[in-house]
């Protein structure tokens, strides 16, 4: 086979990854496409709930800004929650998050927003974020997870829904006030179990 | 001018392979990144293998749409044969792909408003053409009076394989940012009607190869690749199951009056001997390349392509089902299974340069 041949295929299929190299370096790339703002985190607060024997804390980390590589920068709000199994069983877990804003419009997390973002927030808070949808929480050991939602414009206040248990739901309540968020309050709101 | 042409009219339907096997690892890329830190890096070696394909995919395009226009003569013989004409759905499966990219990837890259819109209209390209091209060559092969047993190969197995990719990208855009909206129902409308089509296909077909390989001959070695294609419709409908189930999960758990809770395991139950069967089919491919390379008749050609794809559609699988099953055991198999497909391709591209500095594009095999 002729060399040159194969030299400028090679090099056509090399470019792309070349292209990348300067935005793909994930440290540096993160660093500068990403602004974070930490508001609250109930572990120092006390602001936690427990239920079942699974005590549940989270960090919130509102008006976080990803840059896409092409594109101006968006705003995300972003939670990291950890799960804490107080009992002597391991217990398995599979929660899910909707976020609800005036007029009640529901959003799902974002698994991909998450992931771009996960190194930067695990960096931060020294915690590994679970990639399965479902994962097991051993004894007297947490488990984090790591929540994303696309921001709403013109957001004022919001609540976030966690489904871990079969039973309840625990919905935490944000509120804007002089460009900051405050958490409100939560609670552990009843599930409808009929079959209507 | 004169080479272009020449080119054109050579540029058979089976060019779509290529980028579908270097699209698919852009997602298994993706999936092997999640497992711990140190992969992290691999996402963005996924964004490589993303630009990669769409590069190829619009250079491919352009050939493959002007041969339509310029030589309709060549397409009506590529659809009368029974191996090439079933390689045409492969460029709409390119629009699927290229959707299911840009809603994993395309965020990184364009923001999440643009990317989930283009993904979008990538699925409805892809469908039109998936299910244009699924009629007209069923219509062929009925109508068809020169098909016989010993026509039978596994490359019959993409068109049914085309229409199991639509309900993937179906229940990608249904997951997250078109969750709730007004468009939802036509996704899952459209996903479902596509779901059926490719799986009953993938059973009244799959049975007509069965029936070849045993009754008849196996393929020559130039067709030994198509093999590989039959991993591809089990692999694919986990992929669509842990997709739809993490769409129910975004739609707050009920998605068309379908509850999360209900079905998840059974989803998980059905995935898991799905993934079973694609795997038995791996061995089997492993046992009839065995058989082939024994035989001295495996020789490279661009049907080399048909390794690729198949193979990550199963890596793929197996990251998903990693999420909620058995993760412990499955996470080291993606990863090991990602090597693999990266090796493949390797492998693959490097045949391809050779076959086409060999002046083989220029001498079509019917």
């Amino acid at each position: 086979m002729k060399a040159r041949f194969f030299v400028v295929f090679l090099i056509i299929i090399i470019i792309p990854f070349i292209i990348g190299i300067p935005f793909f370096m994930v440290k540096k790339a993160a660093a500068s496409r990403q602004i974070i703002h930490f508001a609250n985190d109930t572990r120092e607060s006390g602001d936690g709930k427990t239920y079942k024997g699974i005590t549940i804390n989270w960090t919130f980390c509102p008006d976080w800004k990803y840059k896409p590589l092409l594109f101006p920068a968006e705003e995300y709000l972003v939670f990291m929650f950890h799960y804490t199994n107080n009992s002597e069983y391991a217990v398995q877990v599979m929660p899910s998050y909707t976020l609800v804003s005036p007029p009640n419009r529901r959003y799902s997390a974002n698994e991909e927003i998450a992931m771009y973002i996960e190194d930067e927030l695990e960096n931060k808070l020294k915690a590994e974020d679970q990639t399965p949808i479902t994962f097991e929480i051993p004894p007297n050991a947490t488990k984090h997870y790591i929540v994303a939602f696309e921001k709403p414009h013109l957001l004022n206040h919001f609540y976030v829904d966690v489904d871990v248990f079969r039973d309840v739901t625990l919905r935490l309540y944000y509120n804007k006030e002089n460009e900051e968020w405050s958490n409100d309050s939560n609670e552990l709101v009843r599930k409808y179990k009929g079959r209507g | 001018m004169a080479m272009f042409k020449k080119i054109v009219k050579n540029f058979g339907p089976e060019w779509g392979a290529a980028v579908m096997g270097t699209a698919a690892i852009c997602i298994t890329m993706q999936l092997s990144s999640e497992i711990a830190r140190p992969f992290s890096v691999l996402l963005y070696v996924g964004v490589g293998f993303y630009l990669l394909a769409t590069a190829m995919f619009i250079v491919f395009l352009i050939p493959w749409s002007l041969r339509f226009f310029m030589y309709p003569d060549e397409i009506k013989k590529d659809l009368q044969n029974p191996i090439r004409g079933n390689f045409f759905p492969t460029m709409p499966i390119c629009f699927v792909l290229a959707g299911t990219g840009t809603n994993k990837l395309g965020p990184i890259l364009f923001g999440t408003w643009f990317a989930y819109h283009l993904s979008i209209v990538f699925f409805f390209l892809g469908v039109i053409g998936i299910f244009t091209f699924g009629f007209i060559l069923v219509r062929t092969q009925f109508l068809n009076k020169e098909i016989r047993h010993k026509h039978a190969n596994f490359s019959w197995f993409i068109p049914p394989v085309s229409h199991l990719i639509i309900p993937v990208l179906g229940a990608c855009s249904m997951d997250v940012y078109w969750a709730g909206t007004s468009l939802a129902p036509t996704l899952f409308i459209i996903s479902m009607i596509a779901l059926g089509v490719g799986f009953f296909n993938f059973l009244f077909v799959g049975s007509a190869i069965w029936h070849r390989y045993i009754y008849a001959d196996i393929p020559q070695g130039r067709l030994a690749p198509t093999t590989m294609v039959g991993i591809a419709p089990t692999a694919i409908i986990v992929i669509f199951l842990m997709k739809f189930i993490q769409a129910i999960e975004a739609s707050q758990g009920n998605l068309f009056g379908i509850n999360f809770m209900s079905i998840f395991p059974i989803v998980k139950i059905i995935s898991f001997a799905l993934w079973g069967f694609s795997l038995w089919w791996l061995v089997l491919v492993a046992v009839l390349f065995h058989a082939y390379i024994k035989m001295k008749d495996h020789p490279f050609v661009f049907g080399w392509w048909a390794y690729t794809f198949p193979f990550e559609a199963f890596v793929v699988a197996t990251g998903l089902l990693a999420q909620c099953a058995a993760t412990n055991f499955l996470q080291p198999v993606l990863i090991t299974l990602n090597t693999l497909a990266v090796i493949i391709w390797i492998i693959v591209v490097y045949g391809t340069i050779r076959w086409l500095e060999s002046g083989a594009f220029f001498e079509p095999q019917h």
